[in-house]
């Protein structure tokens, strides 16, 4: 069953064009990696999948509803470059916030549980200002997760990280698929973005150069890619 | 109920962010204080002419104060992306936009009266203090107004790569009438015309459920890209 | 193309229109007995403003039928006409300016109407402003078409405070008051003039913009 399914998107910018008629399937509970050098339109694509971003041309539907109709944004958490985050306000206050939004009874609670499980406990009444880069993106997904969303889309959710953090946040998002979510996530970390993935997508100059599942995939076949357009990552 | 409430928990959250950033109403305040020195020597005011340029001072004091407010408000939301956990969240784009609403039309009341209050000190004006009571209905309105179009238009010009500069170019125009109901309704109040005044407090009312209105309607675009 | 040939055949209308317009202005209409001639500048100054407002009606029709079917092309419509609408209030205001000189003896009045168009003037001209800080196109559209929404519902309102401002003050120019006969009809002749200048300049800027944009879609092709 496809739970998000594009057809034909395409996205101008005002000279130029970000995105050519991408189709795209989405089954419930799949994960699917979009990899491509930097300007292919990935983050155009996530934007357009989370439905904060409409397409200049084509459809987007979310449960074989038309996403106007539908409930994408209420089901979806989004984290694109940015953390979405209230810098000023403490970890606790940003949890907080959210959960208000959500109108969640036990707030204290999972919040309590969200923050201990991901190592931010101690820091929780320190102002996200002053967290790490790869702290304030933990809080961004604890914050993103408490609110049990259907889909979640994360674009380039390494950026700017170290190795440790990038296993941490990998394990993170791992774990999220384990709980049956939808996942997309961009990226151009080759090992990384196909370890998470069951579906792998390449996207070349707003054109979807091709969409196949992980198994069939050579690993080698991205780096070639990358490397191609003179962009090899490891 | 859920709408008001909603509303609600956007109007803490402000609240917070400025206890915690002090980045909006504290700004407003000192620049209240700044531009009232400067019209003391621009305008060398005294006892005889201080009342009848009154009301001029006090609302370009307020409309270039709330504007900074304003703007800082919204680069709030925009910074790191913040306003998209509202938009991805059940709480309507509308109750967004009154929360944000109700946090201005605070802001800016609160920035009114310090200004007012040091006004009254600064000019030697204290007649302005005892006309409050009379003062406060046109001012309330004439506030309102200016804080449902600022909220809007904040939002809006922060939107674009030249983010809160824009928006006293966007908006100063638009909101002209509320100014004028402002300034003209608190000049005659002042200067002892108060029944005059009725007149322009109804029309601030008109005003205010036309700008409240439109501005329902149309919130909900400036959140989509 | 049926616009070309329309654009075409309202090019040569306005070929006899236009000179036909200013014969009747400077010729056929009579020398008004307190102004003089000045007065002439009335029938072009009022014709601006009628075109001026009906290109503002246009940018806000078309605003919100953007917002509705999310169709780009409404957002072209909309910025064609603000544009038509903004070079129309200049030109009132220039007009206007040159009439207060010999009447009234000053270069600028605070006359409620011409206080109006200044501030729709000012709207419009953030309305551009606010396009040239959007690059992308889809953005640019919904949030001008807010400005288009706001800034045409907010013309009544300034107008009617600007009304009631003025009312306190010294007012310099009278409402309305009798026009000779054939006055009228020049006036008419020339309101209908500029009406049809008014869609002309609109067709021929959006068949531009038209040409523009299939342009810009060849050279991407060229590019590709």
């Amino acid at each position: 069953m496809n739970i998000i399914k594009l057809k034909g998107i395409s996205k101008h910018y005002h000279a130029k064009t970000a995105l050519k008629g991408i189709d795209m399937d989405i089954g419930a509970g799949a994960c699917i990696t979009v990899f491509g050098p930097n300007g292919a339109g990935k983050t155009t694509l996530l934007k357009i999948i989370s439905g904060i971003m409409a397409p200049t041309e084509g459809k987007a539907f979310y449960n074989s509803r038309s996403y106007s109709e539908s409930e994408i944004k209420k089901e979806t958490f989004y984290l694109g470059h940015k953390t979405s985050l209230y810098n000023a306000l403490t970890v606790m206050e940003n949890m907080d916030f959210v959960c208000r939004l959500y109108s969640f009874k036990q707030r204290e609670k999972s919040v309590e549980s969200a923050l201990k499980e991901n190592g931010l406990w101690e820091r929780r009444n320190d102002p996200v200002n002053d967290l790490s880069q790869g702290m304030k993106k933990r809080l961004a997904l604890a914050k993103g997760f408490i609110t049990d969303p259907k889909v979640v889309i994360l674009d380039e959710p390494f950026t700017g990280l170290d190795i440790r953090w990038r296993s941490t946040i990998l394990s993170k998002i791992k774990e999220i698929r384990r709980r049956g979510k939808s996942v997309i996530v961009s990226t151009h970390l080759v090992e990384e973005g196909c370890e998470l993935a069951d579906h792998v997508a390449f996207l070349r100059k707003g054109k979807l150069l091709f969409i196949n599942k992980r198994e069939e995939v050579d690993t080698k076949e991205i780096y070639r890619l990358f490397a191609s357009m003179g962009e090899a990552r490891s | 109920m859920s709408f008001i409430g909603d509303a609600l928990t956007i109007l803490i959250k402000d609240l917070l962010l400025e206890l915690r950033g002090r980045e909006s109403l504290s700004l407003m305040l000192f620049l209240s204080l700044l531009i009232l020195v400067i019209f003391n020597f621009a305008f060398n005011p005294d006892k005889d002419n201080v009342s009848s340029m009154a009301a001029g001072i006090l609302w370009v004091i307020f409309a270039f104060s709330g504007i900074l407010g304003m703007g800082r408000m919204s680069v709030a939301e925009r910074d790191e992306d913040a306003y998209l956990s509202v938009i991805f969240s059940p709480v309507s784009a509308e109750s967004f936009y009154l929360g944000k609403a109700l946090g201005n039309l605070l802001f800016l009341m609160i920035m009114e009266c310090f200004t007012l209050f040091f006004f009254a000190v600064l000019f030697d004006f204290e007649k302005i203090i005892g006309l409050l009571p009379q003062l406060l209905p046109a001012l309330f309105l004439g506030t309102l107004g200016f804080a449902l179009v600022g909220t809007l238009f904040s939002f809006l010009s922060t939107a674009s790569r030249y983010g809160e500069i824009l928006l006293p170019f966007l908006y100063l125009p638009v909101v002209v009438p509320v100014i004028l109901g402002g300034v003209t309704s608190m000049d005659m109040i002042l200067n002892g015309k108060s029944g005059e005044a009725g007149k322009w407090i109804q029309l601030l009312v008109v005003f205010d459920m036309l700008y409240l209105a439109i501005s329902l309607l149309v919130f909900r675009y400036l959140i989509e890209e | 193309m049926k616009t070309d040939r329309t654009i075409t055949i309202l090019f040569f209308l306005l070929l006899v229109l236009i000179p036909l317009d200013f014969f009747l202005i400077f010729r056929v209409a009579p020398t008004e007995k307190v102004m003089g001639d000045v007065q002439r500048i009335f029938y072009l100054h009022v014709s601006l403003a009628l075109g001026a407002l009906l290109a503002f009606t246009g940018v806000f029709v078309s605003s919100i039928i953007f917002l509705w079917k999310k169709k780009i092309v409404w957002d072209s419509v909309a910025s064609t006409c603000a544009g038509i609408g903004l070079l129309f209030s200049t030109l009132v205001l220039i007009t206007g300016s040159m009439w207060a000189r010999p009447i009234w003896n000053v270069w600028w009045t605070w006359d409620p109407r011409l206080l109006t168009v200044l501030i729709l003037w000012f709207i419009y001209i953030g309305y551009f402003l606010l396009r040239g800080g959007i690059a992308d196109k889809f953005k640019k559209a919904q949030y001008s078409a807010v400005i288009g929404i706001i800034g045409y519902v907010d013309i009544p309102l300034v107008r009617y405070a600007t009304k009631w401002w003025n009312s306190i003050h010294p007012l310099l120019s009278q409402e309305g008051g009798g026009l000779d006969p054939v006055m009228k009809k020049v006036m008419l002749f020339s309101l209908a003039t500029f009406a049809v200048l008014t869609i002309f300049l609109f067709l021929f800027r959006f068949r531009l913009a038209g040409i523009e944009e299939r342009l810009e879609i060849l050279k991407k092709k060229m590019e590709d």
